[in-house]
């Protein structure tokens, strides 16, 4: 029996610009107890179809059309409901799990407190006993102890946080639980976690669930059926191992094909070369390109990386991976090669200088061969100017530009060699431009700075997943084109086992597995990279992820592993020397 | 949040208009009217001085305590057109004395919050953008400066000074809206140095002062503004505040001293209006103007604030 119906709906903003038809003809019907999947990119509109069903569509956008029916109710039509009906329909019939739970706590209200709101709300007055009763079911029903009731937001882990919200979103037993990328904001292992949780409790409550996102591969271990968007219109629709199997429309099978998988096809047209088997021969140049020497960072109490030194040759362009979850000290390794960080102890060296002993003009040109690219694509502009000044300004800053026609045609160069058409990119505004666009122009950027190193700091984590491996593709071509080394950071495995010519694994801040892709990721040794790489939900039903027990007992099994033991090392490749310590 | 969002809305020309703020929130109405009426009070001074004797704002140009053209005073005198706004009960023009005042009364608000205004910005990036032994330096300062009620200072420090110029008022004042900006600047650089565009910045080679003030200042604007139009009302309100007692210039007319004059020669229980009333409703005119330029101003530097 289905529980809600969405009939024909059409949802209009109207804009200076005229109307923008945010979704349009959108019909699907969500059964009790399925799961059911709207994915797509950002902007196809399947927040907004989801949030029409709440009726907290933003202004100024309203339904034009269509009707919306949850059956439980005497008339069954939400859109007809007056205000004080359609409160009372939220959260008891509907309940909606928010993308970032950090933001959708109030900071200075007790975990109980924010449960127990919404059963007053509904239910008027409850003895406060019965009151605490059900907040430490509920939260015994998403896998927290009762004593989290009493803690405060602040006090919880992002997991936990999200677990939270799921508490406050199943703590009235809805029909149906809409979840907005509930998982968006937390490492693969967590986010397994997070995902079994949801689904177990609405299997035990029997709702239905509304899941949002863009990963294929979440999507096909969580849900039943999927709903592909584009652009407001529903494209495909089905069960998921039949979109998943045997996708008919063509943006489907990009979704599908834009997952890379560890040990799949690559994305790549001409994936590295196989090192293993080559003996690390010594480096050609005398004082290598990049080195760290017993570079350690620590914050106060914390270590957030433990002495470490390697020595990039870069003789040879390599592209070296530095995988781990959030926390795991890489972004910190980032800064410090980068010179925004200071070791605590240690020395970062650059052709056998220490960088943070540099002067002014050593630092420049310390900077025009190291580069960057950062994680989110839509802070790297400056708002105020138009997208050339980032291109152009460090161009001739750092003396490459001959003259202003110079600069204009290296910029275009750049664009083209990323796949952007210049003129349609150029002289623009960044908020004129896609998350995607943004973060291929600093690709470009970085291109026209040839440097010799480019730190990409996960350089396609905030960009749809359909244009990852594209993005990918470019940093890619950086290396095999233009002879650039790339230090490239990340928590996705499966795009570092495709790029990369060595995977360094991070866990705590200290290196616990090393050596080529194809040993580390193809065939972990050590419990950490093999706890990563079960986390990684793959678009493949035959592969199944687990319960969430399981996803809890490799909770338990990361809290408990030793700090301190030393790095499984599974081979050298030419150029790059790890020691380990 | 719209919970009504299930007709469709019919939009009428006037809000079609209105939504087309979002494309320039710089010709929103507040801004364009308080914009407006400070142009027309600044104009009133200088075209004013064109037209107008503004001798006549000495002691006894004129016959004494002249009501407004259309009004009669307490001896049965009505208003002439050689005084079309009255006379003060010295004799002297209240026309010429706001062709003349009310300019003085703005020039002391902008010259003493632009002295603030660029303490504030100096303080505000070292603070930010220095940290450490600077920075706290400049905000305990900061911080004790705000506790420290201004007019006190003042009345102690003008009273012992005895005559001062504009000038000099301008700078006193200066000396007390400084820490808002400061503070305001400190912090928004403090959040900016870490954004993206500053780490580009930097990544490109930039010096300090090309982030500080290529990078950084420009979207610092539109705070500035709004720091910048509070901070000249504020001044305004000090300088008129000293001049009503009587601390401020004493050679020069000024709208807050025809007021001190007015209160001193018992013009409210002789109904002499005119005399205060006037120069008093030109002061509110002209902090209404800045309230409504700052409450567009905001507007402008907070998208969410822009309702349909």
């Amino acid at each position: 029996m289905s529980v809600l119906d969405l009939k024909d709906l059409s949802i209009d903003f109207p804009t200076t610009k005229g109307v923008v038809h945010a979704v349009s003809d959108f019909s699907v019907s969500i059964a009790a107890g399925r799961r059911v999947g709207f994915i797509g990119e950002s902007g196809s509109g399947k927040t907004t179809t989801a949030l029409s069903a709440m009726r907290m569509l933003a202004a100024p956008g309203f339904v034009s059309k269509g009707e919306i029916h949850l059956h439980s109710l005497d008339s069954t039509n939400l859109l007809g409901l007056s205000d004080e009906a359609m409160r009372k329909v939220r959260l008891r019939k509907i309940s909606y799990i928010p993308q970032g739970a950090m933001n959708s706590l109030n900071p200075v209200v007790r975990i109980e407190n924010q449960i127990w709101d919404g059963i007053i709300a509904h239910e008027g007055k409850v003895a406060p006993l019965e009151l605490k009763r059900r907040s430490t079911e509920v939260l015994a029903n998403v896998g927290l102890p009762a004593h989290v009731g009493e803690l405060f937001p602040h006090e919880l882990s992002g997991g936990m946080k999200q677990r939270v919200c799921i508490a406050i979103g199943v703590c009235l037993t809805p029909e149906l639980i809409i979840a907005d990328e509930p998982t968006s904001a937390l490492d693969v292992i967590t986010q397994r976690h997070v995902m079994q949780t949801l689904r177990e409790v609405q299997d035990k409550i029997g709702a239905g669930l509304i899941l949002i996102g863009h990963d294929m591969g979440l999507m096909a271990q969580t849900v039943d059926e999927l709903a592909v968007m584009k652009l407001g219109k529903l494209v495909e629709f089905g069960p998921v191992k039949q979109i998943l199997e045997n996708p008919t429309h063509p943006y489907t099978k990009d979704l599908i094909s834009s997952v890379p998988l560890v040990g799949g096809p690559s994305f790549l047209d001409s994936p590295p070369a196989d090192h293993t088997n080559q003996t690390a021969t010594s480096s050609s140049l005398d004082t290598p390109l990049f080195e760290f020497e017993n570079v350690s960072k620590t914050y106060g109490e914390v270590t957030a990386l433990h002495p470490m030194s390697f020595q990039l040759d870069g003789a040879v362009p390599k592209i070296i991976s530095i995988v781990g979850q959030s926390g795991s000290g890489k972004s910190t390794l980032g800064s410090l090669m980068l010179g925004f960080n200071t070791p605590s102890s240690g020395k970062v060296k650059f052709f056998g200088k220490d960088i943070n002993r540099f002067n002014s003009r050593e630092k420049l040109a310390f900077h025009k061969d190291v580069q960057a690219v950062f994680q989110d694509p839509y802070a790297c502009f400056n708002p105020f100017y138009r997208v050339d000044h980032a291109l152009s300004f460090p161009f001739k800053r750092f003396g490459l530009s001959k003259s202003d026609a110079h600069t204009r045609t290296a910029m275009e160069e750049a664009c083209d060699a990323v796949g952007l058409d210049p003129n349609l990119v150029l002289q623009r505004y960044p908020h004129q431009l896609s998350g995607g666009q943004r973060q291929r122009l600093i690709v470009a950027r970085a291109l026209m700075l040839s440097p010799k190193l480019l730190i990409a700091d996960e350089p396609v984590s905030m960009v749809d997943a359909s244009l990852r491996s594209t993005i990918l593709k470019n940093i890619y071509d950086l290396k095999e084109k233009h002879d650039i080394s790339i230090v490239y950071i990340t928590h996705d495995l499966a795009t570092a086992y495709h790029v990369s010519d060595y995977v360094m694994v991070l866990f705590h801040g200290q290196v616990v597995e090393a050596g080529p892709p194809k040993a580390v990721i193809g065939d972990p040794q050590h419990d950490y990279t093999r706890l990563l790489i079960d986390s990684i939900p793959w678009p493949d039903l035959n592969r199944d992820w687990g319960s969430a027990s399981t996803a809890k007992a490799a909770l338990e099994r990361l809290d408990s592993m030793p700090r301190d033991q030393s790095a499984v090392l599974r081979g050298d490749i030419p150029g790059f020397q790890l020691e380990s310590m | 949040m719209s919970t009504s969002a299930t007709q469709e809305p019919q939009l009428t020309k006037a809000q079609q208009r209105k939504m087309r703020r979002f494309d320039n929130p710089w010709l929103n109405p507040k801004l364009l009217w308080g914009a407006a009426i400070l142009i027309g009070i600044m104009a009133l001074g200088l075209i004013g001085r064109l037209l107008w004797d503004t001798e006549l704002v000495f002691t006894g140009s004129g016959p004494l305590k002249l009501p407004p053209i259309g009004f009669e005073n307490l001896r049965g005198q009505s208003g002439i057109t050689d005084h079309p706004l009255g006379t003060d009960g010295a004799g002297r023009d209240v026309l010429s004395l706001l062709i003349v005042g009310a300019p003085n009364s703005l020039y002391v608000g902008l010259l003493a919050s632009l002295i603030g205004m660029s303490l504030g910005i100096f303080l505000g990036f070292s603070a930010g953008f220095v940290r450490g032994r600077v920075d706290d330096v400049i905000r305990v300062l900061s911080d004790v400066m705000i506790t420290i009620p201004p007019l006190l200072i003042l009345v102690v420090f003008q009273s012992a000074y005895g005559d001062v110029n504009l000038t000099m008022m301008a700078v006193l004042i200066a000396a007390f809206v400084w820490q808002s900006p400061t503070r305001l600047i400190r912090a928004q650089v403090m959040s900016m140095r870490e954004s993206g565009y500053v780490q580009m910045a930097r990544l490109s080679g930039a010096s300090t002062f090309h982030i500080m003030f290529k990078e950084m200042l420009p979207n610092l604007i539109p705070y500035l503004f709004g720091s910048f139009i509070a901070n000249v009302t504020t001044s305004i309100v000090t300088a008129v505040g000293l001049e009503v007692l009587g601390l401020g210039p004493q050679r020069v007319p000024t709208l807050g001293r025809t007021i001190y004059e007015a209160i001193n020669a018992g013009a409210l229980i002789q109904n002499l209006w005119w005399w205060w009333g006037i120069p008093t409703l030109f002061l509110a005119l002209m902090f209404i103007a800045l309230l409504l330029i700052n409450i567009g101003l905001d507007e402008v530097s907070n998208p969410r604030l822009r309702k349909l």
